[in-house]
């Protein structure tokens, strides 16, 4: 009997994403705190981790949506960075922090606009497109300050980008928690985000059913857009300057934790809760691997290997699924 | 030459797939294997290919116990599975598809000239009348197949085996199949066809094995049974004669769609009207416009001239969703691909269409939703212990119910309801429920459009039957009057 419930148990636990992605989490820590001799949670050192999720959760958003949607945008980190120049340009040239913060936005949106217009009424395979778009936007980026950065000096920009409540939370990370929590509900819980699953698994069926996936399509790349231009500015305000570097190599760890987080590349599947677990294990594994001084060059290949292992975990997981149909 | 299987066994997780499957196959003659969906056909055709392996007992070709750890394995053996889904590169040649993997070669560059001339000379051994060079992409569904089937021919394959090879054919098409089975049967070559359609099965085989449940309850040489034994050893039951038992509707209301002088890309200058109650069936061979039609009327295919009159009112259709609104619902033909969502759950699916009218506030709300679901599980018996199953995981039947249960939820006012192809790939008891249903549905004062490429079914089904070829009808005839060879007369155009 009791062996039994055990068992339930187990396979419960190999069953359920979320328990899956926790014990990464907790395995990651451990380790980590181990190796680290408990300098990996130290204070100091989460108040590190909290700072450096604040951007990556913006992508992994942006991201994460149009992974569910059934797409894929490699502009992310192009249009950020070029948001963060013009939001930074409109401060330099007199504009107001609320006035330079919907210039860049918009900007994002436009550029989501772009990719959507190219996949939608052009054809292009999302692959292209948004690839192009990237290089498009980067380039952008360099000719808004002829590739110079930009130092910001606006009291209401530093104070988001740079203070923390009780020194230790930053502000920002308030934004992108609260982003989280809405984008969460949003899915799960009203047509939109269901119809987002919908298209995602099947397009045509969504289609047929009297669901709009091309205008399904445009919300998800705007508001990719968009959020990669939030996580652009926030970036720039944070470093008080806004360079042509910005967030274009956080862009692949926003998908990476997406991935991890159990949104897969085929459509139609995962969540925010996931996402913000695939964030956490993402930002502890950078972030450890620093505290024991593991050197940067070996961060990198490590990095890769950790979405390998989630990519194959994610494979696993689907296979077994269709082998049980 | 002579396959035989000796106590075959295959479980799955939680299903015993097949048990102790015994019989015999000789050269030169097609052996039937028949039985539902879920008897163990696609399994064992499987274990035949080298996909999977079976638990115990044996296969052996002309004495020889077979292992096949890959389906190179078996091809090597001789064997070749040609299933519904085509294992063709759609981008290339005839003669390249024919010879895949085994091209000739001169100091190890492929002679095309030779590849042309041997090429020709199978497509003539079976007296086609395709080029060598021509992409497979751009031949039709039918003539993908004969390919196929020449590139097991060549390969020397001494046992050929069919998976459902009339599913997606015309019946001018399958003619031409046939001709090449009794081809390969002339050779002298062990033949296993699968099929649901026992029209075929008596016209082409020679034996006949039925499977139920994973086992073999009954095997007969074809000339020595009938199709009312096929059935009852399949079923477990007598089901009679299906069309003649239907509870039709004889009453029709006023006209309820009328279209007129419609074109769209495909579709050449089509018009008729259906009344309230009445079922309107679209027969014609594969690509013949019928799908292109519906889809107009859907609002899924951009009409470019010819208006669509829904209860007297002119119908402008910008996306499927007006159409819906409008009170016309698809069954699109192809359930997995267009059809459903395949990896979200029952309720899901059920629901798709009326998620702005299942909300509270900005929410969705799960118990409506889960009452839409339990309703259509219980008026269609969708067999699944929950309706949080994944669709994915239904038999083709119930999968096609729960579609049906997408539109009659009972929060959508359907009055046209367009059935394409809705019962193909599924075994006869549930087809006979899904005739039924139809004819329910044309009682509650439905209009139907119900399009079929199986004579028989189309003819039994319909009130009025509309033929089409190349875009156009040729014709349409009532029930009473309708015969299989005028509608094929029709069809073809000859």
């Amino acid at each position: 009997m009791k062996q039994k419930k055990l068992k339930s148990t187990i396979s419960y636990v190999f069953k359920s994403k979320m328990l899956t992605l926790v014990m990464l989490l907790v395995v990651v820590v451990a380790v980590f705190t181990i190796i680290s001799k408990g300098q990996f949670v130290d204070p100091k050192n989460l108040r590190n981790i909290l700072q450096s999720i604040t951007l990556v959760s913006l992508l992994t958003i942006g991201a994460g949506m149009l992974m569910i949607g059934g797409y894929v945008d490699l502009s992310l980190g192009g249009t950020g960075t070029m948001c963060g120049l013009i939001a930074a340009y409109a401060l330099r040239a007199g504009a107001p922090w609320y006035l330079a913060l919907i210039i860049g936005l918009v900007t994002g949106a436009l550029a989501g606009t772009f990719n959507a217009v190219l996949i939608n009424e052009l054809k292009f395979q999302p692959f292209i497109a948004t690839l192009s778009t990237a290089s498009i936007t980067q380039g952008l980026g360099y000719i808004v300050n002829n590739g110079q950065q930009i130092d910001i000096d606006n009291s209401v920009f530093n104070f988001i980008g740079t203070q923390r409540i009780a020194d230790f939370v930053p502000y920002s990370i308030i934004i992108s928690l609260v982003l989280l929590l809405i984008y969460g509900v949003m899915l799960k819980n009203t047509k939109f985000g269901r119809s987002m699953y919908l298209v995602g698994g099947n397009p045509q069926a969504s289609l047929l059913s009297g669901l709009h996936p091309k205008r399904v399509s445009y919300i998800l790349f705007i508001n990719a857009g968009s959020l990669s231009a939030l996580a652009g500015i926030l970036l720039a305000a944070r470093l008080k300057t806004a360079n042509t570097t910005g967030i274009v190599n956080q862009q692949f760890s926003g998908m990476t934790a997406a991935v991890l987080g159990g949104i897969s590349f085929g459509g139609g599947a995962g969540g925010m809760g996931g996402a913000l677990i695939g964030i956490l294990i993402l930002n502890c594994f950078n972030n450890g691997m620093l505290i024991v001084r593991v050197t940067s060059y070996w961060q990198t290949v490590a990095s890769g290997a950790l979405l390998l292992i989630a990519l194959a975990i994610d494979f696993l997981r689907v296979s077994r699924t269709k082998k049980a149909s | 030459m002579q396959l035989e299987f000796s106590g075959v066994s295959k479980a799955f997780p939680g299903v015993q797939a097949l048990s102790d499957i015994s019989f015999r196959a000789e050269g030169g003659r097609v052996l039937a294997l028949l039985g539902e969906n879920g008897a163990g056909k696609s399994t064992l055709l499987k274990i035949m290919s080298g996909d999977i392996r079976a638990d115990e007992g044996s296969v052996t070709l002309d004495g020889q116990v077979q292992s096949f750890s890959s389906p190179n394995d078996a091809i090597k053996a001789g064997i070749s599975v040609i299933y519904q889904e085509r294992q063709l590169i759609p981008a290339m040649s005839v003669m390249e598809n024919i010879f895949a993997g085994d091209l000739p070669r001169t100091a190890g560059v492929i002679n095309r000239q030779k590849l042309k001339r041997d090429a020709q000379e199978v497509i003539d051994k079976f007296g086609l009348n395709i080029s060598p060079s021509e992409p497979v992409g751009r031949l039709s569904v039918a003539y993908q197949q004969m390919v196929e089937i020449m590139k097991a021919y060549r390969r020397g394959s001494d046992v050929i085996a069919f998976d459902e090879p009339t599913a997606s054919l015309a019946e001018s098409e399958i003619s031409i199949l046939f001709k090449l089975i009794r081809e390969l049967r002339a050779e002298g070559k062990v033949i296993i066809y699968v099929s649901h359609r026992m029209a075929e099965i008596f016209q082409i085989t020679d034996d006949i094995v039925v499977l139920k449940d994973g086992r073999t309850v009954a095997s007969f040489p074809t000339a020595e049974t009938s199709e009312a034994t096929l059935i009852k050893a399949m079923v477990g039951r007598d089901i009679g004669d299906t069309y003649a038992k239907l509870d039709r509707n004889t009453e029709y209301g006023d006209t309820l769609l009328e279209v007129q002088n419609l074109v769209t890309k495909k579709v050449k200058d089509v018009s008729f009207t259906l009344r309230r109650g009445e079922i309107i069936g679209f027969s014609g061979l594969v690509g013949a416009g019928r799908t292109e039609v519906v889809r107009a009327i859907f609002g899924a295919d951009k009409i470019l001239s010819g208006e669509l009159i829904l209860e007297g009112k002119p119908l402008k259709l910008k996306a499927p969703a007006d159409a819906i609104a409008a009170g016309i619902a698809l069954c699109p033909e192809d359930r997995k691909e267009q059809g459903l969502v395949l990896f979200r759950s029952i309720k899901e699916n059920v629901s798709i269409p009326v998620l702005s009218r299942i909300r509270k506030l900005l929410f969705l709300d799960r118990k409506q939703e889960a009452a839409l679901a339990d309703n259509a599980r219980s008026k269609y018996k969708i067999s699944t212990p929950s309706t949080d199953k994944l669709v994915v995981e239904l038999s083709g039947g119930n999968q096609q119910k729960v579609i049906l249960g997408r539109w009659t939820s009972g929060k959508l006012d359907i009055k046209l309801l367009i059935l394409d192809e809705p019962t193909k790939g599924i075994d006869v008891g549930t087809k006979a429920e899904i005739y039924q249903m139809v004819c329910d549905f044309a009682k509650q004062g439905i209009g139907v459009i119900f399009i079929s490429s199986e004579l028989t079914e189309v003819i039994g089904v319909s009130d009025t039957i509309y033929v089409m070829h190349e875009g156009k009808i040729t014709g349409n005839v009532k029930r009473g009057e309708a015969t299989e060879e005028g509608i094929l007369a029709l069809a073809m155009q000859s």
